[in-house]
């Protein structure tokens, strides 16, 4: 086998036009890494200026009352994972800014999409675009031949009759090619890893590793298979061809619109209206006629055994906003909830069609282990509201518990309690934590990994080589 | 011309004896045809969305106008939120504005899934509120893209012409019988040029056969049968220019492998690395835009102004709007509060057009970065083009944007000046609004 191996090695390289090639390959790939670094860093600066001018503001912020400070808000800007250059995955389609205020959840806006012309259907030049379309047709391109040619010159048979098995051959031969794509996979880690400084990322790598490496297997054994079957060149490259179109274009946009139809997301407009009708149905926090506050207020009274709101220790209207938060956020809770269910249902569903496509489930990998994918979305904007939540809550206690009482709207806070509000930190989920969502792309991968094999096992010998 | 029929002819029999092209084409006018049908089912969507909306604004409207009936019959009390003040009466128009698909957008989504088409206004609104945003979507479905008869002619239609053209003149190079051609005393390049033709000629009739039957099913207009027409040119032009492409591949080729490997290189750079390195390029040199000028204005801003005196508030609303100086309450001696507090917005809005230009430029800059490659990247170029055609694009968002401030401009003037001039809206005034917000 290792001989197999050695020999496709130095086939490949006393081929000038493809170490030639190569090399330019090569410091394309290191250059595409290094830009997709360089792109991640400038956005992450970006985003760490404006965050700090953000919060530079609340912590000068003139003496205010909580609940202005409540519409005051403050904002979250969705950080860029560090391996973001190497998949961008969804980062481009969402938005990137929440504005986090009392009484309303807001939705993430601002996406770079939206802010220009449409230019590449198939992403930005990062190491994924290469990884997962480049990578992949020069495997196809070294393997649809291989066996052919030997078969052309009589080499195949002079290696069976020294011995050789045509599946060792095969094998063999996948296995050469396999190699190559393995080696422009490390030089793409091993530039990234340069670029790092946590634990996290480099699981998340090893993660990514095994996946591509998984892929590439399955398309270099598929490869050197079918240029085993068919006798010649043209109708092994075609069928090869078609199959990757198939994989890499047609089947994740087609059952992506597919998943869409079978769980359907509701329009804004009806998620709107609906959440907008339940909430109407709770306390509202500004209108001092609401029969919901009455019934509130008389909780109060009698708890502290007191006959008007005046006479209570506290002030109630902070209490009236944070009963007007909580509802709200039960009201959240539910509507945000059921679409995430039905996000998460569509992944499934989607994650589903690498028993077909093993393209499909390695993009769910790699976006996913690259931190840049829809769970890992959703985990921000998750993160985003239980920090909302904290921030009003404690801009109500302190409306509330302060010091004032119900009805001094003009009772405020200074600076020196603005700055005592925790800031909004993200760290970005662990991989193992989120490992579970993955595991349906993981199985399909290595059910695509074991079927190659099979194949390639249980080919027809004597029939392949004649 | 008998000659260039004949070598046409016998490229129909050669093709009809090849079951993979036949295979592929076929697949390929299933894709246009779903293509387009995605187009259609996003437009009948944004179509039955806006009659929805309408619906529920007909409703609003329609109890408004009962309230100002029971209010003006003494039936019931003034609500908290008076509606004979033109703050309230102008809230509770229920003002909408829409972005109308064209009926194009059956051949190009383009943009128009990163954009919402609908939106509320009042006189408060920016062009950047969230409910702008694009419609709730998987966002990986929207990473990964949709099908449309854009993507799929741009970006497959040089796949199903390698399919088509890879042999020609590479098998008879393959078989080693090439030179035989010349004994039919034509010239090589003549007779790849006319199997060339033939496949030119198929190509176009198909897609102009998949795409007529959606012109006539949804009954397109002259205006829009005349970017129909601008549409059929780019069709023609970009197919001619990837039979140049591949028609030079095979002249100087050396065989069907050799043909298929350069035509799926050429395809791989001009449809994936190009526009990716522009995307690239362009993100790098403009990042992300996280808008800080209009979160300042919506907060930092907008907080500043409301901490002003009414008498601060008052000057400055008479500098910025001269026709409040003629005003019943620019008369006064006595500057109202409550009259200066329904102005503010007035104020903010100015700030947030200043911050709209500001972002429209940058936008731009970025746009224009982008097409400064057209030359290089013609893929792009006519993806963008097709786009605005079908009005899906950056710029066709960008007039709705413009449309939408026309709209937030007029309900502030009107608040102004009927509030500035003490007006009590009746049921009658309030009709007025509604129609001349439509």
């Amino acid at each position: 086998m290792i001989d197999i191996i050695i020999n496709e090695w130095t086939k490949f390289l006393r081929n000038p036009v493809f170490v030639y090639l190569n090399v330019f390959f090569m410091f394309s790939l290191i250059f595409v890494v290094y830009l997709g670094i360089l792109q991640n860093n400038s956005q992450e600066t970006n985003r760490k200026i404006v965050e700090d001018e953000v919060r530079e503001q609340w912590d000068n912020l003139e003496p205010m009352n909580p609940h202005s400070a409540a519409h005051y808000g403050s904002y979250a800007f969705k950080p860029m994972n560090l391996l973001n250059g190497l998949d961008g995955g969804v980062n481009d389609i969402t938005g990137n800014v929440i504005k986090l205020e009392g009484h309303v959840q807001n939705e993430i806006l601002f996406s770079e999409a939206s802010q220009s012309l449409s230019i590449s259907k198939f992403g930005k030049l990062k190491s994924s675009l290469l990884l997962q379309i480049i990578i992949p047709l020069i495997i196809i391109f070294l393997g649809y031949s291989s066996i052919i040619n030997d078969k052309k010159t009589g080499v195949l048979k002079l290696l069976v009759v020294e011995g050789l098995t045509l599946r060792k051959i095969i094998f063999g031969k996948s296995l050469s090619i396999w190699l190559y794509g393995l080696l422009l996979l490390f030089l793409t880690i091993i530039i990234q890893i340069l670029s790092m400084s946590n634990f996290e990322s480099l699981n998340r790598l090893i993660l990514l590793i095994i996946s591509y490496s998984l892929y590439y297997y399955i398309l270099a054994g598929l490869a050197v298979y079918f240029s085993s079957i068919f006798k010649n060149n043209t109708t092994s490259l075609s069928i090869v061809m078609c199959l990757w179109i198939v994989w890499t274009i047609f089947i994740p946009k087609l059952w992506g619109n597919t998943v869409e139809k079978v769980y359907p997301l509701p329009s804004r407009q009806v998620f709107k209206d609906s959440m907008k009708e339940e909430r109407s149905k709770g306390i509202d926090g500004h209108n001092p006629f609401d029969k919901r506050r009455d019934i509130l207020k008389e909780k109060f009274l009698n708890q502290y055994n007191v006959d008007s709101l005046s006479q209570l220790p506290l002030n109630f209207d902070g209490i009236v906003m944070q009963a007007d938060e909580e509802y709200g956020n039960q009201i959240w809770d539910k509507y945000f909830g059921k679409n995430y269910y039905i996000l998460e249902k569509q992944k499934k569903l989607f994650q589903i069609s690498g028993i077909v496509n093993p393209f499909s489930s390695l993009q769910s990998l790699s976006m996913g282990f690259a931190g840049t994918d829809m769970m890992h979305h959703l985990d921000f904007l998750k993160s985003a509201e239980d920090y909302r939540r904290y921030f009003i809550k404690e801009l109500n206690d302190q409306h509330a518990f302060g010091g004032s009482k119900t009805g001094d709207w003009k009772w405020t806070v200074d600076s020196l309690y603005f700055r005592s509000v925790k800031k909004y930190d993200y760290k970005s989920a662990k991989i193992f934590d989120k490992i579970n969502y993955y595991s349906l792309d993981v199985i399909c991968l290595l059910l695509w990994f074991v079927a190659v094999n099979s194949l390639i096992f249980f080919i027809n010998r004597k029939k392949n080589i004649l | 011309m008998i000659k260039f029929l004949k070598i046409m002819l016998s490229e129909f029999d050669h093709f009809k004896r090849s079951p993979f092209k036949i295979f592929s084409l076929l697949f390929y006018t299933m894709a246009i045809i779903y293509g387009c049908q995605n187009g259609y089912t996003l437009y009948k969507k944004h179509n039955l969305e806006i009659n929805n909306i309408k619906t529920k604004i007909s409703d609003s409207q329609s109890k408004m106008i009962k309230t100002f009936d029971d209010i003006e019959s003494g039936s019931i009390k003034k609500p908290r939120r008076d509606p004979t003040t033109p703050y309230w009466a102008l809230r509770n128009t229920s003002t909408y504005s829409f972005k109308y698909p064209s009926k194009l957008m059956v051949f190009s989504i383009g943009q128009a899934e990163q954009y919402g088409y609908y939106k509320y206004i009042t006189n408060w609104s920016t062009v950047f509120d969230e409910d702008l945003a694009h419609e709730i979507a998987n966002p990986e479905r929207l990473a990964i893209g949709t099908i449309d008869f854009n993507f799929i002619f741009l970006y497959l239609t040089p796949i199903l012409l390698i399919i088509l053209l890879f042999n020609i003149g590479g098998l008879e190079k393959d078989l080693k019988f090439e030179n035989l051609i010349l004994l039919n005393d034509i010239s090589k390049n003549w007779w790849i040029f006319t199997r060339f033709s033939f496949y030119y000629v198929l190509n176009s009739i198909l897609i102009i056969c998949c795409l007529l039957f959606y012109v006539f099913h949804l009954e397109f207009d002259q205006a829009n049968f005349n970017y129909f027409l601008n549409l059929f040119f780019i069709i023609c032009i970009y197919l001619l220019c990837w039979f140049a492409i591949f028609y030079t591949i095979n002249i100087f080729g050396n065989g069907s492998l050799d043909q298929s490997i350069k035509m799926v290189s050429i395809w791989l750079i001009f449809c994936i690395v190009i526009p990716g390195s522009i995307h690239q390029a362009s993100s790098i040199k403009y990042p992300t835009n996280y808008m800080l000028d209009y979160l300042n204005v919506s907060r930092e801003k907008s907080n500043e102004i409301f901490s002003l005196s009414s008498d601060s508030l008052n000057k400055k609303l008479m500098n910025s709007y001269k026709f409040l100086k003629s005003s019943k309450h620019a008369k006064d001696s006595i500057v109202s509060k409550s009259i200066i507090n329904r102005s503010v917005s007035a104020i903010i809005n100015d700030l947030n057009k200043n911050v709209n230009y500001q972002i429209e430029s940058k936008n731009e800059k970025k746009n224009k970065f982008i097409n400064s490659f057209n030359i290089f990247n013609p893929v792009t170029f006519c993806q963008n083009k097709i786009n605005k055609i079908a009005e899906t694009d950056y710029y066709s968002y960008q007039k709705y944007r413009f449309q939408i401030q026309t709209k937030i401009d007029d309900q502030i003037n009107m608040i102004l000046l009927d509030t500035w001039n003490k007006i009590k809206i009746n049921k009658k005034k309030y009709l007025q609004y509604i129609d001349e917000l439509k």
